[in-house]
């Protein structure tokens, strides 16, 4: 018997080292879209935002979680939004974020994008499941 | 459209998640007016009145709850065995909510599909 397919979104607040929330919201990830489920959207807020630091750089035998996100997104055609407000704050940029606050570094690009909390109701009001990790 | 609760059940210091729970509230509520906002356990500690975060290099962020009516949500909902448990009376709130028991307050809880918790 298949159960029907049901439209996820995630919501990751925790930082991509240092407790396993983001890791835990990853594997789950992976293992819905292996169960045939789709994801409307995975948004990265409060320390979630970490994740999109193309600057971490973890051990060699560790899982490196930024490339971890990005590769899922390639694999599936998945946007990775991240909380504008939440990024900034905690020193996530991409480059117009970074001009326009007079910096000369980033570390935030595709498929990871800044943007507004109002993305983060929309999936919140109309995905089938939120699940906040 | 999902019905969406948002839970408030951190103090307001110690880390930024009651003031991020409140804008990501705030944003909801621009889409939907059936949103729900739950304060339980240290989560009532959010709405105390005459909060000076300055001192631990905060912004004073509890009179934006005051907010909430004006955008329409209607629906705020404060644990009265937290408020209890905490020695806080209801008057020390800066804003007016239904202060309910356990047993309403999870009734009310189950109306919602989705829960959000900050």
């Amino acid at each position: 018997m298949k159960s029907a397919s049901l439209r996820f979104a995630l919501l990751v607040t925790g930082p991509c080292y240092g407790t396993q929330s983001a890791a835990d919201a990853y594997r789950f990830a992976r293992a819905l879209l292996q169960k045939g489920h789709v994801i409307s959207q995975i948004f990265f807020y409060q320390e979630g935002v970490h994740n999109a630091s193309q600057l971490v750089q973890p051990a060699g035998d560790e899982t490196h979680l930024q490339q971890a996100w990005v590769n899922l997104a390639l694999e599936h055609e998945l946007t990775l939004d991240v909380c504008v407000a939440a990024a900034l704050r905690r020193g996530v940029s991409d480059k117009d974020s970074a001009a326009q606050g007079g910096l000369e570094q980033w570390n935030l690009v595709p498929p990871f994008r800044l943007g507004g909390l109002g993305s983060l109701a929309q999936a919140a009001l109309s995905a089938d499941r939120v699940v906040q990790f | 459209m999902n019905k969406v609760a948002f839970i408030f059940r951190t103090p307001p210091h110690g880390s930024a998640s009651g003031r991020e729970g409140l804008d990501a509230v705030l944003a909801t509520s621009a889409l939907s007016e059936d949103i729900g906002v739950f304060f339980i356990d240290d989560g009532i500690y959010q709405l105390l009145s005459g909060q000076d975060p300055s001192l631990v290099l905060g912004r004073n962020y509890a009179p934006t709850f005051g907010l909430l009516e004006l955008y329409d949500v209607d629906n705020v909902y404060i644990s009265a065995e937290a408020l209890a448990e905490r020695g806080v009376p209801a008057e020390r709130l800066a804003i007016d909510a239904a202060v309910l028991s356990q047993s309403e307050l999870q009734r009310r809880l189950a109306d919602y599909n989705v829960r959000l918790s900050f």
